[in-house]
């Protein structure tokens, strides 16, 4: 998953940083199905895009390959997210169509405190998300 | 011939073979069978080697024709000869060569001959079976049990050999009945015996058949699978699940969540480290409900426990031995224990504070489980009638098995079904389970019940543990697993209807389970006795299975099933640093005793794989988290698994010849076997207060040294009797210190304890100060991250403050390599020098330095032990009077081992070319990432002149350095908070 980067300065206006300590929770996804792909920021590019490729053209003859895949990207990543696609898209030939869906992930926070006094916090935040199908048309 | 020149021509043609003078294909051992075969009717006047080797020459030729005749029909050439020299014995008789032969009585011998030789052939006579006369080019695997891998003209012969065998067998088994070996009162006495001396766990005939069994802690565990799955089990972890077991003596002192924190022994923060546990709080069914007496359960590991238990002991004066399983009831809570809800998990909390608090109000209430399976003889609970609280130990009394990856959801939803709730009509009279019916007669319970099972139900949607808030709860009572056991071994996929269920999920996530669903009657004592009492045996299970109408169809108990309780507890997994955040996290499921077994077959079937201890380390290895005990070299049972752990290795290495291991006096290695912790911090706080320091620059740290020196550490042992009053004064406070880390409090608690601190070794745990240190270790990336911090800049006074607070300490970091190596444990952290950081910047692919080879000054005086040993054996056995030794002590010549350093270590930093900064305490190929990773302790002291003296980019580049290698390799230092 990407990296959720957000402005931490308000945040930082409201606690205070010696009390407690941010661990982001991972998102919440549905099963993933074969032919889901996550984006992340971590992955070198070009693996990704393989990936995405390789499940398009299925084995040497062919076989199991994909007629669509899904391509999600969460925050940072949807900017690679929409690369990948459009890559696809253009290393195609004409026969990969792409169409993209936007979605709204909400993220949750555990403020854990650093002191015994406190309670534990949960804070949700929204971030971004782009779902982008990538499917093969007959090209006439 | 004289005498003696017959002897000796005997002599020579005994291993002559006997082709050398006949044209046939014998060979020398057949030949000299024939000799001894044909000698025997000769006189012992005449020398037999020679005359039969004369006699046989022309009645051998026969022999060469059978054999040529022979080797048609058989193969077993040795067999052939033999034979046929024995029954070609009696003809011999005649001695001299014949005149004539008549051809009819000459034909009708060899026929005899032949035939005989035909028979011999067809049955063989040596021990050895058919396959193991081949060659062994010719043997195949399974040729000992499967006739047809057998050539065909050998298949006749080991199909008699078999049957053979298979009569043996029959007669060897009448001396004692299958069923009388496999008697089961023998058996389970048998199993008593033989786990009087280590305890053994529910589990343990199905590990024992399955994995490499190690005697640890006193107790049996499985080491690693018997299966190579090293891989697989990482993958299990990374994607599906895989199970272990968890064994810890939990103990119960008397929440919603479980939480976790560190031990110190009272006024003794930071010294004298007890160790790492984790606890849980029972929850309260109702917040108005303050009459309920409070339970904290505490899970340690079994090396930690009798340290504890005497520490809590001491602090809760209970020091009356409960004969009966008292329960003291009480109310009176105190205010930050009041509501479950809030219980959270504690880092790092003195656990003093809790206790006392406990003893403050005087009415904190645990309760006492009483223990069947041990000695009785032997005190489990103690009461202290100032305070009243009990604490008991409940060793062997829970099952705690632990469920690792994202498929854990899976499996646990398809493997436990919540009971069902028995109604009034159902005649309940006779069911064993009266506890349930009770419950279920109570509306509110039930309710309770139907929220427990619709929270779990949601569970089965959510794709990782990862997603669930850390250390949650979830208490619920479930029926006999048992029951929808599936046919095969299948693997449990989550299915993507049930996460459909999208609101109640997300009120899930966000709120964590509800505080009264963490409720259970595991928590119940007597429920828990009557649950493990009245567990269907699996021998009247499968018969009541067997007798179903329909085979393979539903069993249903009705009432009778069992219902046991059972409390979910969330694992995070990985929670510091940013890479692969959530990995390794799961459920932990505990149950009652007894039941561990009637859980385990069901998880295993629903696809969960099986890890052992090696396992639990790779997991806590790439979870970035220290290990029990290993890496807690501050505490107790830390100290006592190094000594253990460095004996067996030594063991190891003396096992192999000299030439065969490696000498690490050469490669300059001083402690391959242990981490010298004590006299590493010794040393870098001399080296700082010497002004010796990596960077050019002196540290000021040397002016103050004066005033620092004459502090004597004092024995921590007088510490420790003390006055509870005194504890109530100083312990707060303590506590503070560590919670907060309120500089200012530091000011003045510090000085007054620095006297009994000083000295001492001990790991730094404030949160506070591990922070800053990570992002001085990031080397500018950490700053970036988060600029919204208030953070220190790395200045000299800003490291100075923190080493002079602490400084013997060690710091827990963690190494990635930058390039090749896989670091292995003991493995050294040096400090790079600056042509080594001049030479990386001008080369990205730079391996490292090399360390110059060391001479080794020992070897010379073990030569001379040696001999002087040897000297000393021919004379007589006095006091070895070794005067080469500079240490003439009685351990001089255990200590001189070739390639061992001997004797007290010299300056372990200083030792190599490059200045050590701390050791490796697990590090392998880490498949996580990719790289070698290992995680270590650091010399805070160290670490920080490092730092300081490393420019912003190269900031955190330490080298790495097996103890049988002389390569270092460059990796980077991290601090994960």
């Amino acid at each position: 998953m990407a990296e959720n980067r957000e402005p931490r300065g308000a945040i930082e206006a409201e606690l205070d940083p010696v009390e407690y300590t941010l661990r982001k929770r991972l998102p919440h996804r549905l099963p993933r199905r074969p032919n889901d792909i996550y984006v992340n920021m971590k992955t070198d590019f070009k693996a990704q895009l393989a990936r995405c490729q390789k499940l398009l053209d299925g084995g040497a003859r062919g076989q199991n390959a994909c007629t669509e895949i899904y391509i999600h990207g969460l925050g940072l990543a949807i900017n690679r997210a929409i690369n990948i696609a459009l890559q696809l898209q253009a290393g195609s030939f004409g026969s990969l169509q792409v169409a993209a869906n936007t979605s709204t992930v909400e993220l949750v926070d555990e403020l854990e405190p650093e002191t015994d006094t406190r309670e534990p916090l949960t804070r949700i935040r929204n971030n971004s998300a782009i779902h982008i199908r990538v499917f093969r048309v007959t090209p006439k | 011939m004289s005498n003696a020149k017959e002897r000796k021509h005997a002599k020579k043609m005994r291993n002559q073979p006997t082709n050398v003078t006949l044209s046939s294909g014998f060979v020398a051992g057949g030949g000299v069978k024939h000799h001894n075969g044909g000698g025997r009717p000769f006189q012992a006047h005449r020398d037999p080697h020679s005359g039969t080797s004369r006699q046989w020459y022309p009645r051998t030729s026969p022999h060469a024709l059978a054999e040529s005749d022979a080797n048609e029909q058989s193969s077993s050439k040795v067999t052939f000869k033999r034979k046929g020299g024995w029954k070609a014995g009696p003809e011999g008789a005649s001695q001299d060569i014949p005149k004539y032969i008549t051809a009819s009585t000459f034909a009708q011998a060899r026929a005899a001959e032949i035939s005989a030789m035909l028979k011999a052939v067809t049955q063989k006579s040596s021990n050895s079976l058919v396959f193991q006369t081949l060659p062994r080019h010719m043997r195949r695997r399974a040729m000992s049990h499967n006739v047809k891998r057998l050539p065909r003209r050998l298949q006749e012969i080991a199909r008699k050999e078999a049957q053979k065998a298979v009569h043996q067998k029959k007669e060897h088994s009448k001396t004692k009945c299958h069923k009388a070996r496999r008697c089961h009162i023998n058996r389970t006495l048998v199993f008593n015996q033989r786990q009087k001396k280590n305890i053994w766990l529910e589990t343990h005939i199905w590990h024992a058949k399955r994995f490499h069994m190690v005697r640890r802690w006193g107790y049996c565990l499985g080491e690693r699978p018997t299966a190579k799955s090293h891989r697989a089990c990482y993958r299990a972890m990374t994607s599906r699940c895989l199970l272990q077991l968890t064994f810890a003596a939990v103990h119960c002192l008397s929440g919603k969540r479980q939480g976790s924190l560190v031990l110190y022994r009272a006024n003794k923060y930071p010294q004298e480290m007890l160790g790492p546990v984790t606890f849980i709080w029972k929850s309260q069914r109702t917040p108005a409900d303050t009459s309920e007496n409070r339970q904290l359960w505490i899970w340690l590991h079994p090396t930690l426990k009798q340290d504890i238990l005497e520490e809590i002991k001491a602090m809760c004066q209970c020091v009356e031995p409960t004969r009966s399983a008292v329960c003291v009831p009480d109310s009176l809570l105190t205010p930050s224990q009041e509501k479950g809800q809030t219980d959270l998990p504690e880092e790092k909390t003195g656990r003093k504070r809790k206790r006392e608090d406990d003893g403050e109000n005087a009415k904190a209430i645990k309760k006492v489980v009483g223990d069947g399976t041990r000695d009785p003889l032997q005190p489990y609970s103690w009461l202290s009638p100032a305070t009243g609280v009990v604490i008991s130990d409940l060793t062997m009394e829970m099952n705690r098995f632990r469920l690792v990856g994202p498929l854990s959801h899976s499996v646990l939803t398809e493997a436990l079904k919540a009971a069902s709730v028995h109604t009034e009509e159902e005649d309940t009279e006779k069911t064993p389970h009266r506890w349930w019916t009770e419950v279920c007669k109570n509306p509110e319970s039930v309710s309770l019940h139907h929220r427990q099972e619709g929270v779990f139900g949601l569970l089965g949607g959510i794709t990782s543990p990862a997603e669930i808030p850390a250390g949650t709860v979830l208490g619920l009572t479930v029926g006999d697993p048992r029951i929808n056991l599936p046919q095969k071994r299948s693997r449990a996929l989550p299915s993507p209807e049930t996460s459909q269920d999208n609101e109640k999920v997300r009120q899930l996530l966000l709120e964590g389970v509800p505080v009264e669903c963490s409720h259970s009657f595991l928590w119940d004592p007597d429920i828990c006795k009557s649950v493990t009492e009245n567990k269907i045996s699996d021998q009247d299970l499968n018969r009541k299975r067997s007798e179903l109408l329909v085979p393979g169809s539903q069993l249903l108990l009705g009432p009778h099933e069992s219902k046991v309780p059972i409390l979910l507890i969330q694992q995070p997994g990985k929670v510091t640093g940013d890479n692969q955040r959530g990995w390794g996290s799961g459920w932990d499921v505990l149950l009652p005793k007894g039941w561990g077994m009637a859980f385990w077959i069901p998880f295993i079937y629903r696809g969960a794989r099986v890890g052992g201890l090696k396992e639990t380390v790779m997991h806590s290895q790439y979870k970035g988290s220290p290990n029990i005990p290993g890496d807690f070299p501050d505490c107790p049972a830390g100290v006592r698994f190094a000594q253990e752990q460095a004996k067996n290795l030594l063991e190891k290495y003396t096992r192999r010849p000299p030439a065969k291991r490696p000498n690490y006096i050469k490669l300059g290695t001083l402690a391959p076997f242990c981490c010298p912790w004590e006299q590493l911090t010794r040393d870098w706080e001399a080296r700082v207060q010497a002004g010796e320091d990596l960077s050019a620059a002196p540290s000021p740290a040397g002016e103050e040294s004066g005033p620092r020196r004459d502090v004597v550490p004092s024995a921590p042992t007088t510490e420790r009797a003390r006055q509870l009053s005194d504890d109530v004064s100083t312990s707060l406070n303590d506590a503070d210190v560590m919670d907060t880390d309120c500089p200012a409090q530091a000011g003045t608690e510090w000085v007054a304890g620095r006297g009994a601190t000083r000295g001492l070794l001990c790991v730094l745990r404030s949160r506070k100060l591990l922070r800053q240190l990570s992002a001085w270790c990031g080397g500018g990336q950490a700053a970036r991250r988060a600029p919204g911090r208030a953070q220190q800049g790395l200045t000299r006074e800003a490291c100075l403050s923190v080493s002079d607070r602490f400084p013997r300490a060690l710091v827990w970091v963690r190494l990635s390599l930058l390039g090749k190596g896989s670091p292995e444990p003991h493995t050294m952290i040096c400090v790079p020098a600056e042509e080594d950081l001049v030479q990386l910047r001008r080369d990205r692919l730079y391996r490292g330095p090399q360390e110059p080879r060391h001479g080794d000054p020992f070897k010379s005086k073990i030569r001379k032990q040696r001999e002087q040993k040897k000297r000393e054996k021919g004379q007589k056995p006095g006091p070895a009077a070794s005067d080469g030794l500079a240490d003439g002590d009685p351990t001089g010549p255990q200590a001189l081992t070739l390639g061992l350093w001997p004797g007290p270590l010299p300056a372990v930093t200083s030792h190599c070319s490059r200045v050590l900064l701390g050791f490796v305490t697990q590090g392998d190929f880490s498949m996580a990432v990719g790289s070698g990773e290992a995680l270590g302790f650091a010399s805070l002291t160290g670490l920080l002149a490092v730092l300081s003296s490393q420019p912003g980019a190269e900031r955190g580049l330490v080298l790495l350095r097996p103890p049988a290698s002389l390569q270092y390799r460059f990796a980077r230092i991290a601090v994960e908070v």
